[in-house]
């Protein structure tokens, strides 16, 4: 994939686990990050005896040097693969949504993250995921599987079922969906991901949040719950098309911002910068 | 006139449920779309949206209807028509240029008869044009046709209600003297065919005025009671009866030989209506004229059958603006997406 889609991520304040990663860590162990000095007899580390502070010390002692570990998250991405994902010409927002996770792959395996797959609709598809691994090629590999997947569940309702498979992880949880029709769902999936450092990636085709160019008469047939709905198309209703985008936008921002969460809105085709750039805000 | 409608083929009506399926197709047309719910509402496109699927339905409703063949059933209706159309069918022969009787011949004694008639009666074929120029001229609501025959027929005036035309037409039959010859049935034949392809708005009449009787041959006398009867014209026939000429009513096997009553006799044996009325002097054809008019100055009632008329047409014409209609706005959707 182009250079343009790579993106880095980092993570605001110290991730527990014991593994040694590339982030900041809660866990001791060797690291330059300095946290206290210890007795060498509390600590009996002589490489990290350190001398001019035994010096001065008063008592005498022996003190050593005890530093974070940096360590390693784990991180996963849930990725809704409903019908509403299906939609979009000529790249679905799926594969929007497989880029995001091939980028995804290779900024993990930079750092030595493990990487998780999880897609769901109405049920949870096992077979377009994969459980955590740092293999290689896993990125494109997922990738490939989604861009091949069909979408035709009428829903999401998997998406509690799957959020509590990572329940009570610390990990980096990438929810990568269109948020359609989201609402108490949604609720309940965050409440199972409180301990995850949730990100959620917006995925929305240019093809619905603007309207058609063409004016007339449009009928518009819902892809998941077949609803139906008729427009015709003129400059006042296009203006009312992307206000009503705007505001979904907003409402968004703010059932996330109550969770402290922010969405990232990615656009077509997914750019990686401005994710890094996203992580960089929030760092 | 709404309750009198029937259908051709009305099992075809059972697939008038077919104009529900433009309800029922929803979203065939429309563009799939992620969230219908995120899309702001338009009541102008929900209004234009089912404007369409009425149109749809009301197209699919006509041409089904249209396919049952609805229609008016076939009908009688009275009809009253005003005015009979009279055929006026004079005898040109020779002996029309002959006199009547003058009006006094009951006071003379049968000698002089003979003498008197030659001298002093009118001319037959001059009073008979006389009598029926007045005729004409009090029946200002009929319609007159009018011929003179003697070996052919000689149409004059077609059937018209213009009074000079027709008085004019009586008034040539008297140019020139007649010819020599009396052909009553092919008289009789071409002037049904006069009222051919007339529509029948009142009574119809053949007014022959002769002087003589022919002897019809069987072909022609069942032309004549056919033509006769299809048409539903009524015969009168003035019978200008000569001074020694037979009578009409003279009993008898043997006068069955006599022209005139042969005629006669056959004339009364039509379905037809038919009236004679002999004439001796002028006075007796005026009498006749008068009678013949009383006779026919009502007005007719009639029946008419109405043929059924079909609305099928109406339907698949209302159809096809329908389809065109549903064209043009077809041209106003969009298809797909950007």
């Amino acid at each position: 994939m182009s250079a343009t889609q790579d993106f880095h991520y980092r993570l605001p304040g110290r991730s527990g686990g014991w593994r040694p990663g590339a982030h900041a860590g809660r866990a001791m162990g060797s690291g330059e990050d300095f946290l206290a000095h210890a007795s060498l007899f509390a600590r009996p580390d002589p490489r990290r005896i350190d001398l001019r502070a035994s010096l001065r010390d008063p008592r005498g002692d022996w003190l050593v040097r005890l530093a974070r570990q940096r360590t390693s998250v784990p991180v996963a991405a849930l990725v809704d693969t409903s019908a509403s994902m299906g939609f979009g010409a000529p790249r679905r927002k799926l594969d929007l949504a497989a880029d995001f996770v091939a980028a995804l792959a290779r900024a993990a395996s930079a750092v030595g993250d493990p990487l998780e797959l999880l897609a769901f609709d109405e049920r949870l598809r096992d077979e377009l995921g994969a459980p955590s691994s740092r293999q290689a090629g896993l990125g494109e590999r997922l990738a490939a599987g989604l861009r091949a997947a069909v979408c035709e569940a009428p829903g999401h309702g998997a998406l509690r079922e799957t959020a509590e498979r990572l329940a009570g992880r610390e990990a980096l949880v990438f929810l990568v969906s269109d948020f359609h029709g989201y609402g108490a769902d949604l609720e309940a999936a965050l409440d199972a991901l409180t301990r995850a450092r949730v990100v959620p990636v917006v995925v929305w085709s240019g093809q619905e949040t603007e309207p058609p160019a063409g004016e007339g008469l449009a009928q518009f047939a819902d892809l998941e719950r077949g609803g139906l709905a008729e427009l015709w198309l003129r400059p006042r209703l296009k203006r009312r098309w992307r206000e009503a985008v705007a505001a979904r936008r907003v409402e968004l921002d703010r059932t996330l911002a109550a969770r402290g969460l922010r969405p990232f809105f990615m656009g077509d085709p997914f750019d990686g910068d401005t994710l890094t750039r996203y992580f960089l805000e929030g760092a | 006139m709404i309750a009198g409608i029937d259908f051709l083929r009305p099992g075809l009506l059972a697939l008038l449920p077919l104009a529900l399926l433009p309800w029922l197709a929803r979203g065939r047309d429309a563009i799939p779309y992620a969230h219908v719910a995120w899309l702001p509402p338009d009541p102008l496109g929900r209004a234009a949206g089912r404007l369409l699927r009425a149109l749809g339905a009301l197209l699919i409703a006509s041409l089904v209807i249209a396919l049952a063949s609805p229609g008016r059933p076939e009908s009688v209706e009275v009809r009253t028509g005003r005015g009979a159309e009279i055929q006026l069918l004079i005898d040109r022969s020779r002996s029309m240029d002959e006199r009547m009787l003058p009006s006094d011949w009951r006071t003379l004694s049968p000698h002089e008869i003979r003498h008197q008639t030659r001298s002093r009666g009118p001319i037959k074929s001059q009073s008979a044009r006389e009598l029926l120029s007045s005729f004409v001229a009090q029946r200002p609501d009929d319609r007159f046709a009018v011929s003179f025959f003697s070996a052919s027929t000689l149409h004059v005036v077609p059937f018209t209600q213009h009074d000079e035309v027709v008085q004019a037409g009586i008034a040539a039959g008297g140019i020139h003297r007649g010819l020599s010859e009396t052909d009553v049935g092919r008289a009789l034949i071409s002037s049904i065919a006069r009222f051919d392809k007339r529509p029948y708005s009142g009574s119809r009449i053949i007014l022959l005025v002769s002087d003589g009787g022919a002897r019809l041959d069987e072909d022609t006398r069942l032309a004549i009671r056919a033509g006769l009867e299809r048409h539903r014209i009524a015969l009168y026939w003035i019978y200008l009866k000569g001074f020694n000429r037979p009578d009409l009513d003279m009993p008898g096997e043997a006068s069955e030989a006599i022209p005139e009553v042969a005629l006669h006799r056959f004339f009364a044996s039509l379905p037809t209506p038919y009236h004679a009325y002999q004439a001796e002097s002028s006075e007796d054809l005026a009498a006749a004229v008068e009678d013949v008019g009383r006779q026919q100055n009502y007005p007719l009632d009639f029946e008419e059958r109405i043929p059924r008329q079909d609305y099928g047409r109406a339907f698949i014409a209302a159809g096809l603006v329908l389809a065109g209609l549903l064209l043009a706005l077809g041209r106003l959707r969009l298809g797909a997406l950007a």
